[in-house]
This record gives structure tokens, sequence and C-alpha cells, in this order.
């Protein structure tokens, strides 16, 4: 910018600018008379007068008495103004915090008062044109002359009294950036006042370390700083996941569009210029804390929801640990009740899988000790059965017989290589006479074992396939590597109570899941139930009973296919059966677990029935003193001789089970 | 206690450097414009006029030629004060028929001297 000033119009502009000296002087002077030496209000006042001198020295020096004023020395003079303008205001600010008369406000107000006239001088129009490169570039001004900042927006500098005695904590944590000294001080005291802790940097550096480490909530940043200005620690803060979250607040002297925009740009809160209206500031302060609370609340309730929701993934996997809510159940809200009940609810999960864990655990080491035990037995009854295939013999061009895995009242069952499927298969031909001249009965065993083909549960042996080769029907199945209930207890005698318990519920999901498709298995007993190595009970041969009782009904032998000692009263009456006769037989299964013996002996079926009629069975806990009353009372009620009397379903069962541990 | 007036525009520094003088034992009186501040001086009384030389209606170097036209009631001193502090300005308002000059912002203790000067009669 070169050329200088029109001399009329620098005499002009010297008289305007050094007439609010004259008056920041004057007064501070006065003011100064009345002050005790040494004391805080009278190093303000010296500080007035050492800034207004220093601007006085500005303003002879840009404009001096010869009248001949570079344009760029006045536009350098103009920018100059606003930090000692801003640092005059300060010090007026602070002398008003103090108790005075009224004389002395009403001359600290003529002296901010000057001092903002300092800036809304007036520019000559020399000036406008070139300000489009300078400091004051974009600030949208026309016409002859344009003043610094709009007079009219003078604020007003009276600070409400503010009582510090009573800080009854923090209103939020504050950080101050500004590498003048002045303002940091005068700002820091007065928001102290209002009730904000402050701390403050003096460099963009400096901020940003602090930022880090420490948890702020508002951020005041000077635009115009050496070395790392403002819009560098901005996009610092803004940039960064940890720090993104603080409000940042620009205070500067540059009120042109284009910063303003590019702060807001950059994530900046809000923007004020220099002189700040202390009204405005506190008002945007108060604002964005508030905003930053909110913010704060919410991301602080997301995190505890997720903290719940993914509790409920570990209560899921088992992986769940009592008390990992502990933050969240504290809380006095709707997300602190459901947190509450949800940790008690997951305690009691955790506990009850802990002992599952434990009762499978049982099981499994009396599964691995029978196993051994049993191995020898198992070997001869592979010899025992091969009257009806050989081995080697392939069944229907499909199923290659490996060997005899045991034979019952309806056939034999072999253990099969399925050369369709690669797989070894266990595989159960029936007796061709059980179907024979009932067209009848064979399409409701066809229809059963349609239904039980559509289970699929791990505590169901999976049924494959229906066959028929050369007129010898056989169902394929899953083979099971591993002991029937009835090998079990035949090598362990009895189970404890942790091992029935985890029986009795794997038994009890078998069941449910066969009634929920409509399947009633009818024949429950320790021989239709197979364990492997993990533990794992399989229960098999769902829907087949109904060909063998229906058999014995019919061909009225009173012979009764298997035992009468596992039927329930009114199966063996030839009544209507439901699920509950399943119950029945699950609970002398349970009987039989926890005491190693049959709830009813009798030397012969008659004699059995008759019992099963009408005797009431010894409670086991008397015939085992090591089972809980309750565990014993609940196979009592699986027992009763009314199905009515019974657990309404296995689901209901298995609620009472689990009320059990 | 010396009688002067104080001719000045400007409402802040009518009440900051009258209140200063008085504090130093001055009765100080105003007037607001060149007019008002020719027609007060002419009054008579007065030991010192401080007179601005921007004002309204007439400027400082009018009023003070009016004052000095006005024949024996208009003798008595003049200081000039401005805030234009340009050169020749202290030549201009000694042409026209100021005592002395002086710049603002105010140096208390420089006026006071340069009043001092013109209060005490040359012994």
């Amino acid at each position: 910018m070169n050329g200088t000033l029109d001399p009329k119009a620098a005499s002009e502009l010297r008289h305007e600018l050094r007439t609010p000296i004259n008056h920041i002087i004057g007064y501070a002077e006065m003011l100064r008379e009345d002050c005790t030496d040494g004391s805080p209000d009278a190093a303000t006042i010296d500080r007035i007068i050492g800034v207004a001198r220093e601007v006085l020295a500005l303003i002879n020096a840009a404009l001096p008495p010869t009248g001949i004023a570079t344009l760029e020395d006045l536009s350098g003079l103009l920018a100059d103004l606003a930090t000692p303008q801003e640092t005059v205001l300060a010090a007026t600010t602070v002398l008003l915090e103090g108790a005075h008369d009224a004389q002395f406000v009403a001359d600290v107000e003529r002296i901010a008062q000057a001092v903002r006239r300092l800036t809304a001088v007036p520019v000559p129009s020399a000036l406008t044109g070139a300000r489009e490169s300078g400091p004051y570039a974009g600030t949208g001004t026309a016409g002859a002359a344009a003043t610094v900042r709009a007079a009219g927006a003078a604020p007003d500098v009276a600070i409400t009294p503010h009582s510090t005695s009573a800080r009854a904590g923090s209103k939020g944590r504050i950080l101050i950036v500004d590498d003048v000294e002045e303002n940091r001080a005068v700002l820091a005291r007065r928001l102290e006042r209002e009730g904000y802790d402050i701390d403050s940097a003096a460099n963009g550096e400096d901020a940003l370390r602090k930022v880090a480490q420490d948890g702020f909530d508002l951020v005041l940043l000077d635009v115009l700083m050496p070395g790392m200005d403002g819009f560098a620690v901005l996009e610092r803060i803004t940039g960064n996941p940890d720090t993104r979250s603080i409000p940042v607040i620009m205070i500067s002297a540059l009120d042109d569009l284009a910063s303003v925009v590019r702060c807001i740009e950059h994530g900046a809160e809000d923007y004020l210029t220099k002189p700040f209206d202390p009204v405005l500031l506190r008002a945007r302060i108060g604002a964005s804390l508030e905003k930053k609370r909110w913010h704060d609340r919410e991301a602080d309730y997301l995190r505890q929801v997720t903290r719940v929701i993914e509790a409920a993934s570990a209560v899921e996997l088992g992986t769940y640990a009592p008390g990992a809510l502990a933050g969240v159940t504290g809380r006095d809200d709707e997300l602190g009740r459901l947190a509450r009940v949800f940790d008690a609810m997951a305690a009691g999960v955790h506990a009850r899988e802990s002992r599952l864990r434990e009762q499978l655990r049982e099981l499994q080491s009396d599964v691995s000790l029978a196993t051994t035990e049993y191995e020898a037995m198992h070997q001869s009854a592979v010899t025992d059965g091969g009257d009806a295939l050989a081995v080697g013999s392939v069944l229907g061009d499909r199923y290659e017989i490996r060997g005899v895995l045991g034979t019952g009242g309806m056939g034999v069952v072999y253990r099969a290589r399925d050369r369709k499927l690669e797989e070894d298969v266990a595989v159960k031909t029936i007796r061709r006479e059980l179907l024979t001249g009932d067209a009848v009965l064979a399409e409701r065993f066809m229809s059963e074992i349609r239904l039980a083909r559509r289970i699929s549960h791990r505590n169901v042996v999976r049924t494959h396939d229906l066959g028929d080769a050369d007129g010898q029907l056989f169902v394929t199945m899953e083979l099971v590597q591993g002991l029937t209930v009835r090998e079990l207890l035949m090598t362990r005698g009895k189970l404890g109570v942790a091992s029935t318990l985890a029986l009795a519920r794997q038994f009890t999901e078998a069941l449910a899941v066969a009634h929920a498709a409509g399947v009633i298995h009818r024949d429950v007993k320790p021989e239709n139930a197979l364990i492997d190595g993990d533990g794992v009970l399989k229960v098999m041969d769902f829907g087949i009973a109904r060909l063998a009782e229906a058999t014995s009904t019919r061909t009225q032998s009173g012979l009764i296919v298997g035992t009468p000692a596992y039927m329930a009263p009114e199966q063996l009456v030839g009544e209507e059966v439901d699920a509950r006769a399943d119950l029945y037989a699950l609970g002398v299964v349970i009987y039989e677990c926890l005491t190693g013996t049959a709830p009813f002996q009798a030397p012969s079926a008659v004699a059995l029935i008759a019992r099963v009629l009408t005797v009431e069975p010894v409670p086991p806990a008397r015939e085992n003193p090591d089972v809980p009353p309750a565990l014993s009372a609940l196979v009592m009620q699986l027992l009763s001789k009314a199905a009515a009397q019974r657990p309404a379903s296995a689901a209901v069962l298995l609620e009472q089970l689990a009320e059990l541990g | 206690m010396p009688r002067i007036l104080l001719v000045e525009d400007n409402e802040m520094n009518r009440d900051m450097l009258s209140r200063r003088l008085q504090r130093r034992g001055h009765t100080v009186e105003l007037a607001v414009d060149g007019l008002e501040g020719v027609a007060r001086a002419l009054e008579g009384g007065w030991d010192l006029v401080l007179m601005d030389m921007s004002l309204p209606e007439i400027d400082g170097w009018e009023a003070t030629r009016r004052i000095r036209a006005a024949g024996a009631s208009g003798q008595m001193p003049i200081i000039a004060l401005t805030a234009h502090a340009m050169s020749g300005d202290r030549d201009k308002a000694l042409d026209a028929g100021c005592n002395d000059y002086d710049t603002k912002p105010v140096d208390l203790e420089r006026l006071l001297g340069k009043m001092q000067a013109l209060l005490t009669p040359p012994a």
C-alpha cells in the first residue's frame, strides 16, 4: 500500500485518536491520585496509563504532526490498536469488579467508553479502497468513511457483581489460550469469579499439550498468536477423536467474514471478536458448556448402553463376569434400573451355568469310567446278534453292515456304512410281522417316523430315513458313539445328584422338542438314551415305540414289549396317552439314576403292573440321603398315578429342574 | 483561588479536566461552544481561559480573536488546547491571540506549569 494521506484528513484522524487517549489518561490519572500506592487498583490503573501512552506514541508515529502520513503506516496503526484496546478494556473490567463509589465506577466506565472509541474512528476513504488485502479485508465497508468497528456496537462493560465466597463446585473447566498475558489474566479472573475452573496457555503447543492431558469442557482460543496460530490449534483439537468433543470458542481481533467462516468450518463452536462483550461472552460460554454437558451425558449414556449390550452378548457366550456393570447399576435412571435387573439376572444365569458345567463334568466322568468298564461286554453283544444280517452284507444297495449295536423287541440295530453319503449310520431293522396285515398301523407308523425326522436337536438321535429292502423294513439313524443310560447304570450302579441332574435336563430338553413337534416317545427308558464321551445325552427311537405298543395291544398277547417298569399307569391300562406318559417314564429313569433301583420291583410283570397302578413308591431321598428334598419331591411328582398331577409338560419340567440348580 | 473558564465541547474532556483542575485548587466554569465561550469570557472576572480549538459554532481561533477584539474585557490569559497537535498549530494559536498552547492528551503537570506562568504576574 503506497501513497500518503491528505494532510487535513491526517490532522482530523490524529485529533480523533488522541482525544480518547486524552480521556483515558486524564481519568486514569485522576483515579490513580485516589489510590494508595501499591494497591491492586493502583497497579491496574498504572497499566492503563502505560498502555495509553504507548498507543499515543503509535498514533504520533503513524500520524506525525507534520501531517505527512503514509497509508501503510496508518493501516498498520489501525491493526495495532486492537490489542492495547483490549488490554485497557480488560483492566477497566478488573477495576469495576472491586467495591467502589459511584464516581469511581463512572470514571472507569468513561475510560472504557473512550478506549472503545479508539477503534470506532472514521477511517479515511483513501484506506477503504486498499483494504481488500489488508487486515480489514472482507469487512464489506463502502463509502467515504467506515468505522473500524461500529461505534453503535460498543458493549456495555458493566459487570454483575459476583460473590466469590460461596463457590460450590466448578461450573466447568475452561482453557484460555492467548499470547497476551494481560488478556489471559483478566479473562481468567473474570471467569473464576463466575465459578469456572480456569487454566491458561500462552501458545498453541502448550494449549494442545494441556488439552490432551486434562479434561476441559471448553477452550477459549485466540486466533492471532505467534508460532502456531489459533486456526492450527483449532484444526488439531477438532481433528483428534479424543478432543473433538471439546467445544472451542475463537476470540480474535479479526472480525472479517473469511476468518469467521474458516473457524466455523474447522469446527469452532462459536466466534467472538475482541474487545468482546462480557455479557455475550458469558452467554456463549454458558451455551457451549450446556451443549457439551448434554453431549457428554449422551455419550456417557450411549457408552453405558453399549456396556449393557456387551454384557448381554457375554451372557450368551458364557463369558459374563458378575459385577461387570458396576458403573451402570449405580445410575438412578431407567438405564440404571435395567442394568440392576440385568446384573442380578445375569449373575443368576452365571451361577447356574457354573453349576450346570460342574454337573456335566461329573456326568462326563461317570461316562468315561463306565465306558472303560463296559467295553468287553459291548464286544460280546456284537457277536450275540449276528443272526439276521451278516457283517459285510449290503442293505438296499446302500448300507453296508459293519456290526451289531444291539437287539430289541422290534429288531436288531446295526452299525452300517452309508455308501451313498460315505458316513457311518445306525440301521434298525423292523420285524416284518409287526406291520403285516394292518395298513392303518403301518400308515401311522410311517407318519410318526416322518414327524420324527423333522426333529433336529442335540439331545435327539437324528432319524434319517425309513427304508424297505426286499421286504426288510429298516430305519436309519445318526450313529452315536457312547453308552446307553442302561449301560451307564449297570456299570456305575447309581449316579450322583449332579450327574443325574445333567442327564435329566438333557432328557427333558429332548422330550420338550419332540412334544412340541407332536411326537410322543412312548418308550422312554434307560436303553433309549445314549450318552457320548462329552456327556451329551441323545434320546433315540422316537415314534418307533408306537409300533410295538400297538402291536402288543392288537395281539392281546399280554406280552408287553419292553418293560412295564417305565410305563405310566394310564399307558398300562390302555388309555390314550399324552406327553405326560413320557414324563412319568422319565421320572422312573431319574429315580433309578438317583437310587440305583427302579421305584417298583416285582417278581413278575403282572405283579409289577399291579404295583405301578396301586403302590406309592418310596421317595428317592429316603433311598439315598444325598438326594435333596426338592429333587425327591419333583421325582415323586413325575411318578404321580394321575397324569394331571405331573408337571404339565416337558417345558414346565425344565423350569422346575432349573429351579433346583 | 484562580477562576478558570474552560471552553470545551467534548463532555468528557470538560468533566475530566474541570475536575482535575478543581482538585488542584482552581474554580472552573464551563462553556460548550465557541459563541458561548466568547460570551462567558467577556462577562469578566476570569483569571485564565482554557480554549479548545475544535469547537462548534465558531472554532477556538475565531473565538479567541473575538475575545481579544472586545478590548479591555478580553485581555485575560488564554491557553489554546488541541488534540490535533499539528505542526503550525502553535503558531496559528499564538497568531489568533492565545498566550500559550498545549496539546491533548493533557499532561497535567505541563499544563499547570503553563497556567501558573500566566497566573503569576511578572515580578
